[in-house]
């Protein structure tokens, strides 16, 4: 080894080489969305606040057998219908009600519904779900499910035609435009 | 017009009162100089939001630290505990009277003949202040980050006194104006002509990489390591309290800077300050120019402390006794015997 090579070795180029990096890192264009001007829209299986659908819903109460934390608690009553002069019973939806302050978002509900779309999902894209109460305003009955006053974030989501459809079984394409609600479920 | 009462106390105290007003806002403002670079680095965009784009961050931090509860441990050597934070910051800042920020004597609060061993006197005093909180803190993390620094003191104040000692051989004094005015006659701006620009390079790298390990900064912090000291000497600081070992970190940054720059950048001179094609440079004031290269040296600082993880003591320890002693003794000895026998700069 020469005494060139020697000192050379001895003079730690190495560190420069990260101080490198770095700097190329300090003049590189910043990648920071600032929150609450810009949003970025979540990926489309991104589990956030809940939708759900009374129409679809055929009150099985499998989202509430599934749920690990038994938060969903569904009410219901029977009733008498004739269709083509044949009587009927069927069930109505008295209380829906998820308590989200408790939800840890497994996503479990959404598995267990046997309806074509389902009619409780979670992939609203809706992740601005705080509140200053947690109790009264995170308690959520089927009403204000259905109509969130105070979490929405993206307007227009929660159309009745969002969510898992059938023709889009891993629900990549939410459709944006809302659905007139058929009512072939509805009591 | 100038009596001695405005000679001697007026203008002094406007100058102090100016100096430590300064200071002290300039080591607030590098905390958050810090954290943008830092997250530049990270390539994030850091604190932006305190109005108007985070430009009052200092200030809502000071504020901020002002409001928080000073706590005193119970266990705690309560006069010590107290004295810590004072001893940390009060040195640093005295250091600052014998710093020339530029060619007039209105630039600097004073000349003492013996300026540069006036601050390495002053400088180690403020390291009591971490040991004795370290101590005085009666906790175990807070008590092995002041060993930490103790060691650390002792081993990287000797390569230090060494590379400023061979510049003292350079210039020929020991007064900081003395120094900057001896690098304009030899007529370089950076470390030391001729011969002597390699040991003054070395001397260079050597002060200001032991200016590092002695302000605990990265990858030197030892003392505060967080994974493994909680946060060191300062664990059980909190408040007014650890504002001021804050400060004192900070304001010891800016010294180190400082002296660097005077030591071997040539202070308050434009690059190359004897060739007269450059003489253009001398519309920016010379205040301007040595607060510019204090600035590169803080910024060198902090990019430091983006890149480099920290040492292991052991490491620490091996770096500063079998690499900067050495190297910084052989190096002085070198100039010495160059000056003797070749003839050096007087």
């Amino acid at each position: 080894m020469s005494l060139w090579a020697l000192v050379c070795s001895l003079i730690p180029f190495e560190l420069g080489q990260g101080l490198g990096v770095t700097g190329k890192y300090f003049l590189r264009k910043k990648t920071t969305v600032q929150y609450p001007e810009k949003k970025m829209e979540p990926t489309d299986r991104f589990r956030g606040m809940f939708g759900f659908s009374e129409e679809r819903c055929i009150v099985c109460h499998a989202c509430a057998k599934a749920c690990p934390i038994d938060i969903i608690h569904i009410q219901d009553h029977f009733v008498e219908l004739e269709v083509d002069g044949k009587k009927k019973k069927k069930k109505v939806l008295d209380r829906y009600d998820i308590d989200v302050k408790r939800c840890m978002f497994c996503g479990l509900c959404e598995e267990a519904c046997p309806t074509a779309p389902v009619s409780i999902w979670l992939t609203t894209k809706t992740y601005e779900t705080a509140t200053y109460e947690r109790n009264e305003q995170l308690y959520f009955t089927k009403e204000r499910l259905q109509n969130w006053q105070g979490v929405s974030a993206y307007p227009g989501v929660l159309a009745p035609n969002a969510g898992m459809l059938p023709e889009d079984p891993m629900g990549t394409k939410p459709k944006a435009a809302p659905a007139e609600p058929a009512g072939k479920e509805g009591a | 017009m100038t009596t001695p009462w405005m000679t001697y106390l007026l203008i002094p105290l406007i100058k102090i009162v100016v100096i430590l007003v300064v200071l002290i806002l300039l080591a607030a403002y590098l905390s958050w100089f810090e954290r943008r670079i830092l997250a530049f680095m990270q390539i994030r965009i850091g604190p932006n939001r305190v109005w108007p784009k985070g430009w009052l961050q200092a200030i809502a931090d000071a504020l901020k630290l002002f409001s928080k509860e000073d706590v005193i441990p119970a266990r705690a050597e309560k006069l010590v505990f107290l004295l810590g934070p004072v001893l940390a910051t009060a040195p640093a800042l005295i250091v600052f009277s014998v710093i020339p920020f530029g060619p007039s004597d209105l630039l600097r609060l004073t000349d003492v003949n013996i300026g540069i061993l006036f601050i390495l006197g002053v400088a180690s005093v403020g390291i009591y202040g971490i040991i004795l909180g370290g101590w005085a803190s009666n906790n175990k993390f807070s008590l092995m980050g002041g060993l930490r620094s103790a060691a650390q003191l002792i081993s990287y104040e000797v390569p230090m006194g060494f590379a400023v000692v061979t510049v003292v051989l350079m210039a020929n004094s020991l007064s900081l104006v003395k120094i900057v005015e001896a690098q304009k006659a030899q007529h370089v701006w950076f470390a030391f002509p001729g011969w002597l620009a390699i040991p003054g390079l070395i001397a260079f790298f050597i002060y200001f990489i032991c200016g590092v390990a002695e302000t605990n900064r990265n990858p030197f912090d030892l003392p505060e390591a967080e994974s493994e000291l909680v946060a060191g000497f300062h664990t059980e600081y909190s408040g007014m309290k650890f504002a001021f070992y804050f400060l004192a970190e900070y304001a010891n940054m800016v010294v180190i800077a400082s002296i660097a720059t005077v030591l071997f950048l040539g202070g308050w001179l434009r690059p190359f300050p004897n060739v007269a094609a450059l003489a253009f440079l001398d519309v920016i004031p010379p205040i301007v120019w040595f607060f510019a290269k204090v600035a590169v040296f803080l910024f060198v600082y902090i990019w430091f402390r983006g890149t480099f993880p920290r040492y292991r003591f052991d490491q620490l320890m091996a770096l500063g006794w079998k690499v900067f002693i050495p190297v910084s003794l052989i190096n002085l000895m070198a100039v010495g015997l160059g000056i003797l026998l070749l003839g050096g700069p007087r």
